[in-house]
C-alpha cells in the first residue's frame, strides 16, 4: 500500500471513531450552511481547495468534507495567555461567515474565553469540567505566550487566580494533540522580546509534549482551519518543519512564491515607499522586508478572504510566523544589512568599518616606525 | 664571469597550497563584493526585466561561495595529511613560549624571527583562526543555499540545513551571522597583505614571491 493509500485508510478509520460519538451540536453543519446562505457546491469547493491545501490528493477531499461535518465530535479547549486575541479575530472577524468560520462554530468547542457567554466562577467550572470529562481526546488550542519569571505570576487569570503557566501544564497533560496558535504561543512573540522581563516563553518550552507551532501575528485562518481539520480528520499531527510548524503551511519561504520575486531577481527595488518603484510594484527589500528568512504561506492564502497580505498592501514582511522575530528581524523597513546592533545603535557595516579604519592606522604607524627603526643586523 | 651564490633556496609551498592560496583570495574578493550587492543592492535597476542582475550577482556569490568551500575543505585536509609538514611543524612554536616572545618583538623592530615551521606562532594562531571563520562562514552559506535551493545539492543538504537553521535560531540569524564573519575576513586580508610585504623587507627574505614561486631565499653565512 502506498503512502497516501495507507494515510486515506487511516482517515477512514478515525472518521468511522467520531461517526460513532454522539454530536454535541444540536445542529448539523448542513443546516448552518443553509442558514447562512453557504450552498454544498461552494462546500465541496472549499474541501476541495482545503485538501489542495494541505498537500493532499483530490481523493482526499471526500475525507475532508466528511471530516468538517463530524467536526462536533472533537472536543477543543482554547486557552488565551498573555496575547492580543488577535489569532482569534483573525478566525471569527470576517465581513461574512464563510466557511472557515462556519467549521469553527461547528467544532464542539468547550471552552474559549472570547466566544462563551460564561464568566467567573461559572467559567472556571467549565473549564475543569471539560478538562476532566475529555481527559485524553481533546484538542488543546493556546494563544498567547506563557509569563514564566516569578514563577508565572505576571500572567494570572480567571477567579482563582491560577497563573497561566499552571493552566497549560495541567492543560496540556490530558491533551491529545497541541496548537500554539500565532507567534506568541509557538515562540514567546513581542513578549518575549528583549529584555523579556516577564520571561515569556513559547507554550512548547513549558510543557513536554509536542505542540504544534503556527507562526504568525496572526496565522492566517486557513492555517488554523487547515491544522485542526488535519486532527480531526486524522486524530494525530502533519509532517512538522523544524520549528514544528506544518509543512504545508511553512514549507517555503515567503520570497518562494512571492508575487514581486521577479522583480527581486532583476535588481529592481523600491528604494523609498511612495516612490516610482513603489507605484511599479517593485521588490520591497531594500525597504527592509524579510520574506527571504521567513517560512509562510501567506503570498498563496494570503488574509481575510484571499483579499491581499502585506507585501500586496505595499508592506515588506516582518517575518511574524519566525521566532524572536521582534528582534531578529528589527528594524522592520531596513534590510538585515543595515540592522543596528543591539547597545551600540551601530550596523554591522559600520563597526567593521571603523576596525578596519583602527587596523590601516595600526599598519600605518608600524610602516612608518619601521622606517626608523633600526636595521636588521645580519 | 663567476658569480658566487649569495643566498639558498628553500622549498616551502607546495603547488597545492599555492594554488589553494589563489583561488581562494580570489573567491574573498568576488565574494565580499557580491556579497555587499546582495545585503544592499546599490547597483541601479536594469532596463529590462529579463536582465536578472540580482539573479547573476547571486550565482557569481554562489559559485564562489562553493570554490571556498571546495577550497576550505581541501585546505583542511592538506594541513593534516601532506606528505610536507612545513605547516605542521609550526606547532612547535605554537607551543614554545620563547618563539612567541621572539616573534612579538621581531614585529617591534627588536632581532631576527626565528621558527621551526614556515609560519611564525602568532602568525599560525591567525591562519587558525581565519580557517575556523571560513568553516563557519562555508557553513552559514551553504545552510543559506538549502534554503533557497531545493534539489540536487540544496536538496541532499536539507536536513542538515534545517537542523542548524533551528539550532541557530531561525534564517535571519544565520544570514547576520555569515554577514558579521565576513568582516573578519576584510580585516584579516588588510593586515595579511601587509604582514607579507613588511616581513619580507624587514627580515630580508623572499616573502610575498613564495606563495607564487614556492620558494623562499634565505642569505648564506
Amino acid at each position: 500500500m502506498d503512502t497516501h493509500a495507507a494515510l486515506y485508510a487511516q482517515g477512514q478509520q478515525r472518521l468511522a471513531y467520531l461517526r460513532a460519538i454522539a454530536p454535541r451540536q444540536s445542529v448539523s453543519l448542513e443546516q448552518k450552511m443553509a442558514d447562512n446562505g453557504i450552498t454544498r457546491r461552494d462546500f465541496i469547493k472549499w474541501s476541495a481547495a482545503m485538501t489542495a491545501m494541505l498537500a493532499l490528493p483530490l481523493p482526499f477531499s471526500n475525507l475532508v468534507a466528511e471530516a468538517a461535518e463530524l467536526a462536533d465530535r472533537v472536543p477543543l479547549i482554547w486557552l488565551h495567555m498573555a496575547e492580543c486575541t488577535g489569532c482569534s479575530e483573525s478566525l471569527i472577524r470576517t465581513d461574512s461567515p464563510n466557511l472557515d468560520t462556519l467549521i469553527f462554530d461547528h467544532i464542539s468547542l468547550e471552552y474559549h474565553e472570547t466566544l462563551m457567554a460564561a464568566s467567573g466562577w461559572q467559567a472556571e467550572e467549565n473549564l475543569e469540567h471539560a478538562l476532566a470529562q475529555y481527559k485524553g481526546r481533546y484538542l488543546l488550542a493556546v494563544e498567547g505566550a506563557i509569563p514564566t519569571a516569578n514563577n508565572g505570576a505576571f500572567l494570572t487569570v480567571g477567579c482563582k487566580g491560577h497563573t497561566g503557566l499552571q493552566i497549560v501544564k495541567e492543560a496540556a497533560e490530558g491533551a491529545a494533540a497541541i496548537i500554539s496558535v500565532g507567534t506568541c504561543a509557538a515562540f514567546g512573540g513581542v513578549q518575549a522580546a528583549y529584555p523579556n522581563p516577564t520571561g515569556a516563553k513559547g507554550v512548547h518550552e513549558v510543557v513536554d509534549k509536542t505542540v504544534i507551532n503556527l507562526g504568525g501575528c496572526p496565522p492566517s485562518e486557513k492555517n488554523i482551519v487547515g491544522t485542526l481539520m488535519y486532527f480531526i480528520m486524522f486524530g494525530k499531527l502533519p509532517a512538522l518543519d523544524m520549528f514544528n510548524r506544518p509543512k504545508w503551511a511553512y514549507g517555503a519561504r515567503v520570497h518562494d512564491n512571492c508575487e514581486r520575486r521577479g522583480r527581486f531577481d532583476a535588481g529592481e527595488f523600491v528604494e523609498t515607499f511612495g516612490d516610482q518603484g513603489a507605484k511599479d510594484g517593485y521588490c520591497l527589500y531594500k525597504v527592509g522586508c524579510k520574506g527571504p528568512y521567513t517560512y509562510n504561506n501567506c503570498p498563496t492564502e494570503r488574509f481575510n478572504h484571499h483579499t491581499s497580505w502585506p507585501v500586496l498592501a505595499g508592506h515588506g514582511c516582518m517575518g511574524c510566523s519566525e521566532p524572536n522575530f521582534w528582534d531578529d528581524m528589527a528594524d522592520f523597513e531596513k534590510p538585515l544589512g543595515r540592522q543596528l546592533l543591539h547597545g551600540i545603535d551601530a550596523t554591522a557595516d559600520t563597526i567593521g568599518a571603523v576596525i578596519l579604519g583602527a587596523t590601516v592606522v595600526g599598519i600605518g604607524a608600524h610602516a612608518v616606525a619601521s622606517v626608523f627603526a633600526k636595521p636588521l643586523e645580519d | 664571469m663567476q658569480h658566487q651564490a649569495t643566498h639558498t633556496r628553500h622549498y616551502i609551498f607546495t603547488p597545492a597550497i599555492r594554488i589553494f592560496h589563489w583561488l581562494r583570495a580570489l573567491s574573498i574578493f568576488v565574494l565580499i563584493i557580491t556579497g555587499f550587492y546582495l545585503a544592499w543592492p546599490f547597483l541601479v535597476a536594469p532596463s529590462s526585466t529579463d536582465v536578472l542582475v540580482q539573479g547573476w550577482l547571486r550565482f557569481a556569490h554562489i559559485i564562489f561561495g562553493f570554490g571556498l568551500t571546495a577550497v576550505t575543505i581541501a585546505r583542511f585536509y592538506l594541513f593534516f595529511f601532506s606528505r610536507h609538514d612545513i605547516e605542521r611543524r609550526s606547532f612547535k612554536d605554537v607551543m614554545s613560549v620563547s618563539s612567541w616572545i621572539s616573534q612579538l618583538k621581531s614585529y617591534l623592530w627588536v632581532g631576527h624571527l626565528n621558527k621551526a615551521g614556515v609560519y611564525g606562532p602568532l602568525q599560525f594562531v591567525t591562519y587558525v583562526a581565519i580557517s575556523i571563520v571560513a568553516l563557519f562562514i562555508c557553513i552559514t552559506g551553504l545552510v543559506l543555499y538549502a534554503n533557497v535551493y531545493h534539489q540536487g545539492l540544496g536538496g541532499a543538504l536539507w536536513e542538515i540545513s534545517a537542523w542548524i537553521t533551528a539550532q541557530m535560531g531561525g534564517l535571519a540569524y544565520v544570514r547576520v551571522i555569515h554577514h558579521y564573519l565576513m568582516w573578519a575576513f576584510i580585516i584579516f586580508v588588510v593586515i595579511h597583505v601587509y604582514m607579507a610585504v613588511w616581513s619580507g623587507i624587514r627580515f630580508k627574505h623572499n616573502s610575498v614571491d613564495s606563495i607564487v614561486s614556492g620558494y623562499d631565499y634565505h642569505k648564506d653565512h
